[in-house]
């Protein structure tokens, strides 16, 4: 390599190394990405509006104009980039808080169930048509049925009042393939235009979000990630093992049920109105790690503000990529977000290796 | 007045019967072979977990009366080792035991106390220099003196450490009894879960040998580790002789 090449990729390196930067100006980095991808999200489209007319037409819109570009921009693309950012925020910030809680870098919000149980419910309810009586059926069915397998995998890991992480996590993995086992029957049981309404829903998609979406998965989110801020410390206590926690005065069967419960929650809800978002819930808080380090009390924003910028970047591309057809964003953010992974991995392996 | 107290404390069948009761100031060892019930003792004693019959007290108030935070400033509970992969610096694990004095909603302690104790404890084991030193770079035996800071940033009076010197060469296992020695003249009362005889009755004040679950002996380590409850208790034939320098207990092995 020559000696410039090596010099500047040091530089890089020292950059995004936790320690160079203070923690303030590594989040308002953050937050300026968040804003880019925000700002793209709702300026880019079959429709492109320069970001100068944003304000003034989104003021239109608030007032009652129905000018095309106040229309696209405050019917469409707030909502649908609201969504986007509190849908990455929420899987995000839950991914962190489950990472911490399993004590697994595999954890993601699926590992719950809540994922499995509201695809399975949302399938159910497209099944028996209930989209013709009520729009809000199917993402009902999706948010009861995904905290009721919570309910499921948690009763079945708690023994004498105590819940072994292990079996949290085995009854989780059960209970998630059972609930896809079930979803495939369906499939297969469905008339072909159902399979393809449910095969759309199964992917994940932000089409057709409205304001009403936004405050679902607002409420919830918001709600989320204050819960999972009170229980930081304690988690990071936790990491290192139940008993060293207990020695200090943590409640491990507190945390754990505070922190389901909200999860569920959370997820619920973003599956609810996006249906499944993979990948999100588990790359975010590992790239969010690498770069504030493994306290919990700045992991969690910290993957908040990036699961907002991924799922929104994620959206951009989905809508963009092969326009006018428009992908699913469970797809985007799953093929990129799967090879990306692997190469930090490496990356980080080899770092490990040479020392 | 003693401290620490056990009550005719029973734990499923592994502890059966268990009265004891220790003052402040004291290095307590609980010997006996593996599987006597060394470990659940201290998590009994700890209030980790609660006794099938019997009650353990501290201070003359009940155990399972008090939140874990409270316990938590009552007593400071150590369990084995520290998990490898604890990604955390010194000062980051150390601080960890002030989440007792922590408020209900951030968990994080409010004004300078925290940071006060956590120097303290760090200049107390000698670690003032290694605070922003990842946790899994230190040596064994500075790992195990981290985990000690730990404790003494809980103020609790109590420490409850199982098996501190496992793993530890021989250096570092002196090193570690002698402060706990000093911890103990300091007015702590500090019990630990320790496999090797000899250096229990060099360092030890007390020992309590337990086997299959119940106290067969507890006193002044020549008083309890006699030929014969060694051999009860382990199976093996030691003779016993006074070290000529020191006067402690030593064993012969066969």
């Amino acid at each position: 390599m020559n000696p410039l090449n090596h010099k500047w990729s040091a530089a890089l390196r020292r950059l995004c190394s936790v320690q160079a930067v203070p923690v303030s100006v590594r989040f308002i980095l953050l937050l300026a990405l968040l804003l880019l991808a925000m700002a793209a999200e709702v300026s880019v489209g079959p429709m492109n509006i320069p970001l100068s007319r944003l304000l003034s037409a989104t003021w239109a819109y608030w007032h009652g104009s129905r000018t095309a570009d106040a229309v696209v921009l405050g019917a469409i693309r707030w909502p649908r980039l609201l969504v986007a950012a509190f849908a990455g925020a929420g899987l995000a910030s839950t991914g962190a808080v489950l990472q911490a809680l399993f004590r697994n870098p595999m954890a993601d919000p699926a590992i719950i169930g809540v994922s499995g149980g509201g695809s399975l419910g949302a399938v159910f309810m497209i099944q028996i048509g209930a989209q013709a009586v009520s729009p809000w059926l199917v993402p009902f069915g999706a948010f009861a049925a995904g905290l009721a397998a919570v309910l499921v995998v948690y009763r079945l890991a708690t023994v004498d009042g105590r819940t072994a992480i292990h079996s949290l996590l085995l009854s989780g993995v059960a209970v998630a393939s059972l609930c896809s086992a079930v979803v495939t029957l369906l499939l297969s049981l469905a008339p072909l235009e159902t399979m393809q309404q449910i095969m759309f829903w199964l992917m994940g998609g932000l089409d057709g979000s409205t304001w009403s979406h936004v405050l679902v998965v607002a409420v919830f989110v918001l709600f989320a990630l204050i819960v999972y801020e009170s229980q930081a410390h304690a988690l990071d206590i936790l990491s290192l093992g139940e008993e060293q926690a207990e020695g200090v005065g943590v409640n491990p069967q507190r945390v754990k049920q505070v922190t389901l419960v909200t999860a569920a929650l959370a997820v619920g809800s973003c599956v609810s109105v996006t249906g499944v978002i993979g990948f999100v819930g588990l790359i975010v808080p590992h790239l969010m790690r690498l770069w504030m380090g493994p306290s919990q009390r700045l992991l969690i924003p910290a993957s908040a503000l990036g699961g907002a910028a991924l799922v929104t970047a994620a959206d951009i591309v989905a809508r963009m990529a092969l326009a006018p057809v428009e992908l699913n964003i469970g797809v985007v953010t799953s093929c990129l977000g799967a090879p990306f992974f692997l190469y930090l991995l490496r990356r980080q392996y080899h770092r490990e290796v040479q020392g | 007045m003693a401290l620490l107290r056990l009550d005719a404390v029973r734990w499923r069948d592994v502890l059966r019967d268990i009265s004891l009761a220790w003052p402040r100031g004291r290095l307590i060892g609980l010997v006996g072979p593996n599987g006597a019930g060394k470990s659940t003792l201290l998590r009994v004693a700890a209030g980790v977990w609660r006794p099938t019959a019997g009650v353990v007290t501290i201070a003359g108030m009940p155990l399972h009366r008090l939140s874990p935070r409270q316990r938590a400033r009552h007593l400071a509970y150590m369990p084995q080792q520290l998990p490898e992969e604890a990604p955390y610096t010194v000062r980051q694990y150390v601080a960890m035991g002030r989440y007792a004095y922590g408020t209900r909603w951030t968990g994080y302690e409010r004004g300078n106390m925290g940071r006060e104790a956590v120097d303290a404890a760090l200049r107390r084991m000698g670690l003032e220099g290694k605070g922003d030193v990842p946790i899994n770079r230190l040596s064994g035996g500075e790992r195990q003196r981290a985990v000690l800071a730990r404790c003494l940033t809980q103020g609790s009076p109590v420490l409850l450490l199982d098996e501190p010197i496992a793993s530890l060469d021989l250096h570092y296992q002196v090193d570690v009894l002698k402060q706990l020695r000093a911890l103990a003249a300091e007015g702590y009362l500090v019990v630990i879960a320790i496999h090797h005889l000899e250096l229990a009755a060099r360092y030890c004040d007390e020992v309590v040998l337990l086997h299959g679950g119940r106290v067969t002996g507890s006193g002044l380590p020549a008083a309890v580790l006699t030929e014969a409850a060694v051999r009860e208790a382990f199976g093996i034939h030691v003779r016993t002789y006074k070290d000529p320098f020191t006067g402690a207990l030593r064993l012969s092995l066969p």
